[in-house]
C-alpha cells in the first residue's frame, strides 16, 4: 500500500488544455472519490495516475516514487473499468490469475491467491466459467477479483458501477466499501454520481472543467460547500439558490430578492450591506409553516414514500422543499417554507465563493 | 398459406432452381467427362455408355505425358497456398495490431494505402512483378509466386483484420497493460486468441487465392517440377488432341481441396465476408 500524490498536474491535447494544474494528496489507505460532471477531467486524471495517458505537466507520485515516466505495468496498481474489460477467452480463474502469471508467479501461489480472492467476492462456484456466462454483477466482481489478487499499492476504479442496474449498484457500492475496510488499500474511485461519492468516500474531490473545486469529507462538502458549484453538485434534490442583495440594519440581517421577498438570515452572517449574494438553502432544511417564512405557491408535489418533495413558486423563483411528512399539501396551495437559519449558505454573486460566517 | 403467398413462393423457387441448374451444369459436365473413356469423349452423351474410373487411375499414377509430375505439381500448389496463407496472416496480424492496438502514428495512412492498391488490377502489375522477380533472381522459383501472391493478398488482409481489430474493446489492452503485459504479450495472449475467427477467414481467403492463381504462376514458373497444378492443367491445351477426359479428372481433383476448405470453414467465411463490411 502507498500514498498517492498529484502535484500541479496538467493535461494538454495539442493546444487544448483539459486539466489545469491539480493538486491532491492521498494518504496511505484512504478511499478518495473523484466526482464531477462529464467532461470535468476526472477520468483523464485517473488514467494519468494509471499510466494510460501521458502527463503533460506536473508530477504524480505513488509512495515516494515519481511515476510520470513509469509504464503502467510497473506502477503496481490495479484498475477496474466501467465495462469490466474481462478477457473473453479466459475463464474467471484465468482472468483473475493473469497478472500473476505474467509476473511468473508459481502455480501454487496463483491458485492460492485466486482462491482467497474468489472467497472474499463469493466467486467460488464460477471459477471455471467464461465472462459471457456471468451476469453483470458477477462480471464486476471478477474485475475486482482481478484487481485484488495482485495485492497492489493502489486500486483505481473508473465508474465501475455505471453499467449495473440501480438495485445492483447500491449493493455493489456497499460491497466495495466493505472490501476497502477489509483490505485497506489506497483507492481512487471516479464517478459522476454524487450519491456514490457521498456514501463511499473518506474524502471527495469535486472537479469541474479541469480544476478542483473542493476537497473534503462528504459531510464537509455538504455542510460547508466552498462555492456555488459544489453547493449545487452535492445533494439531491439540488440546493435552492436565490439571487438577491445582502441587507443589514444593525439589529438583523436578511437577503432582499429583486422580486421583493426578504430571505431571513441569522445574526452572524458575513458580508457587507448591499453586496449582491446568492442565498442557498437545501430542500431538506426547509420546514412547512402556516405563518412565518417564505410565502410560496405549491406547483408540484412528489411523494416518494419516505419523504415528500414539494416544488413551489417564490415570487418567480422555483424552490423545492423536502418534508418527512406529506402534510396534505396539494398543487395550488399557498403556504410558507421556513428555512433553518443555521443551515443557510451565502455565496458572493460575483465570484461564487462562500462568504465566511 | 394463402394462394397469393404460395404463388410468390413458387416463383422464387423457380428462379432458385434455374440458378442451381445454371451453376451445376458445368460441374456436371466436368464430372461426366472425367468418367468417360477416351473413345467416347466427344459422343455428346448426357451419361457415358461405359462409365469408368480409369481416368482417375491414370492421373493418380501419373500415366500420361501431361501428368508426368502430377504429384509434384499438386504438392507445389499446396505448398504455395499454405506458404501464402501463413505469410499473409503474419503480415496482416502484425500490421493490424500495430494500426489498431498500438495506434502507431501513420497507421491510418498505411491502412488507406492498402485499400488503394485495390484500384490497380493485378494483371497490370504482371510485367513489373516479372521484372522485379528477375532482379531478385527468383524467376522460376516457387518463392517468386509465393512473394507475389502475398503482395496481392496482404492489403486485403490488413484492411479486413484492422476492421475486426477495431471492434475489440481497447480497454482489454489497457487492462492487460495494467496487469503487467508488454506489447508482445498482449499480441500473443490477448490479441491473437481473440482474432482467431477472423484469422481463419482471412487465412482461407489467402489460401484459396494462391491455390486458384493461374496468371502469375504461368508467368513466373517454368520448369515442370516447379509449376503449380493450375499451370499444368493449362498445358493440356497446348496440343490439338488434348486428352479432355484426363484434364477433367485432374480438374475435379484440383477442385476438391478448396471445396473441402470452404465446407470446413464456411461458418468463418460467411462471418468474415459480412462482418468487416459494416463498421459498427
Amino acid at each position: 500500500m502507498a500514498s498517492v500524490s498529484v502535484e500541479a498536474v496538467r493535461k494538454r491535447y495539442g493546444a487544448l488544455e483539459v486539466i489545469h494544474g491539480i493538486d491532491i494528496k492521498i494518504p496511505d489507505g484512504e478511499f478518495v472519490v473523484l466526482v464531477g460532471p462529464s467532461g470535468c477531467g476526472k477520468s483523464t486524471l485517473l488514467r494519468m495516475i494509471a499510466g494510460l495517458e501521458e502527463i503533460s505537466g506536473g508530477v504524480v507520485r505513488i509512495g515516494d516514487k515519481v511515476v510520470n515516466e513509469v509504464p503502467s505495468k510497473d506502477r503496481d496498481i490495479a484498475m477496474v473499468f466501467q465495462n469490466y474489460a474481462l478477457y473473453p477467452h479466459m475463464t474467471v480463474r484465468e482472468n483473475m490469475g493473469f497478472s500473476l502469471k505474467l509476473r511468473k508467479a508459481e502455480r501454487g501461489v496463483i491458485a492460492e491467491r485466486v482462491k482467497k480472492a474468489s472467497q472474499i467476492l463469493g466467486l467460488d462456484p464460477y471459477l471455471e466459467r467464461y465472462p459471457k456466462q456471468l451476469s453483470g454483477g458477477q462480471r464486476q466482481r471478477v474485475a475486482m477479483g482481478r484487481a485484488i489478487v495482485r495485492n497492489p499499492q493502489v486500486f483505481l476504479f473508473d465508474e465501475p458501477l455505471s453499467n449495473l442496474d440501480a438495485k445492483l449498484r447500491v449493493q455493489m457500492r456497499t460491497e466495495i466499501k466493505a472490501l476497502h475496510q477489509q483490505l485497506k488499500t489506497t483507492s481512487i474511485y471516479v464517478t459522476h454520481d454524487q450519491i456514490e461519492a457521498m456514501t463511499m468516500a473518506d474524502r471527495i474531490v469535486v472537479m469541474h472543467d479541469g480544476i478542483v473545486e473542493q476537497i473534503g469529507s462528504p459531510l464537509e462538502l455538504y455542510e460547508q460547500p466552498a462555492n456555488l458549484f459544489v453547493a449545487g453538485f452535492i445533494g439531491s434534490p439540488a440546493i435552492n439558490l436565490i439571487h438577491g442583495k445582502l441587507r443589514r440594519d444593525g439589529t438583523r440581517n436578511w437577503v432582499a430578492t429583486d422580486a421583493g421577498v426578504d430571505l431571513p438570515l441569522d445574526g452572524n452572517a458575513a458580508g457587507q450591506d448591499g453586496q449582491p449574494v446568492v442565498y442557498g438553502i437545501r430542500p431538506e432544511h426547509l420546514a412547512p409553516s402556516d405563518s412565518s417564512g417564505l410565502p410560496v405557491t405549491v406547483s408540484v408535489v412528489e411523494p416518494t414514500g419516505a419523504s415528500t418533495f414539494v416544488y413551489a413558486d417564490l415570487s418567480g423563483a422555483q424552490i423545492c422543499g423536502v418534508f418527512a411528512e406529506h402534510h396534505g399539501i396539494h398543487p395550488g396551495n399557498r403556504m410558507n417554507f421556513m428555512p433553518r437559519l443555521d443551515r443557510v449558505h451565502l455565496f458572493d454573486a460575483g465570484t461564487g465563493k462562500r462568504l465566511a460566517g | 398459406m394463402s394462394p397469393r403467398k404460395a404463388f410468390d413462393e413458387a416463383r422464387l423457387m423457380l428462379v432458385g432452381v434455374l440458378i442451381l441448374i445454371w451453376t451445376l451444369i458445368p460441374i456436371y459436365h466436368l464430372f461426366v467427362m472425367s468418367i468417360t473413356p477416351q473413345a467416347e469423349a466427344f459422343a455428346g452423351a448426357v451419361w457415358p455408355k461405359s462409365p469408368t474410373l480409369d481416368n482417375y487411375t491414370t492421373v493418380l499414377t501419373q500415366g500420361h505425358y501431361f501428368l508426368g509430375h502430377f504429384w509434384q505439381q499438386l504438392f507445389n500448389s499446396a505448398m504455395v497456398a499454405v506458404a501464402v496463407a501463413v505469410l499473409t496472416l503474419t503480415v496482416g496480424a502484425c500490421a493490424s495490431f500495430a494500426i489498431s492496438r498500438l495506434r502507431v502514428r501513420i497507421g491510418e495512412t498505411v491502412s488507406n494505402l492498402a485499400l488503394l492498391t485495390y484500384l490497380i488490377p493485378a494483371a497490370f502489375l504482371a510485367i513489373p512483378m516479372y521484372a522485379t522477380m528477375g532482379q531478385y533472381g527468383l524467376l522460376g522459383s516457387r518463392w517468386s509466386l509465393i512473394l507475389t501472391m502475398v503482395t496481392f493478398a496482404s492489403p486485403y488482409a490488413i484492411w479486413m483484420l484492422r476492421q475486426y481489430a477495431d471492434k475489440l474493446p481497447y480497454e482489454l489492452d489497457e487492462a492487460a497493460r495494467i496487469d503487467g503485459a508488454s506489447p508482445i504479450q498482449i499480441f500473443w495472449l490477448i490479441y491473437l486468441p481473440l482474432m482467431m475467427p477472423s484469422m481463419v477467414a482471412i487465412g482461407t481467403y489467402a489460401l484459396l487465392l494462391a491455390w486458384n492463381e493461374y496468371l502469375y504462376a504461368f508467368l513466373l514458373l517454368s520448369a515442370d517440377t516447379e509449376i503449380t497444378l493450375s499451370v499444368a492443367l493449362g498445358h493440356f491445351l497446348s496440343t490439338d488432341d488434348a486428352p479432355w477426359n484426363l484434364l477433367m479428372a485432374t480438374g475435379i481433383i484440383y477442385a476438391l481441396p478448396p471445396a473441402a476448405i470452404y465446407y470446413a470453414f464456411r461458418r468463418y467465411m460467411v462471418a468474415g465476408l459480412t462482418a468487416g463490411a459494416v463498421k459498427s
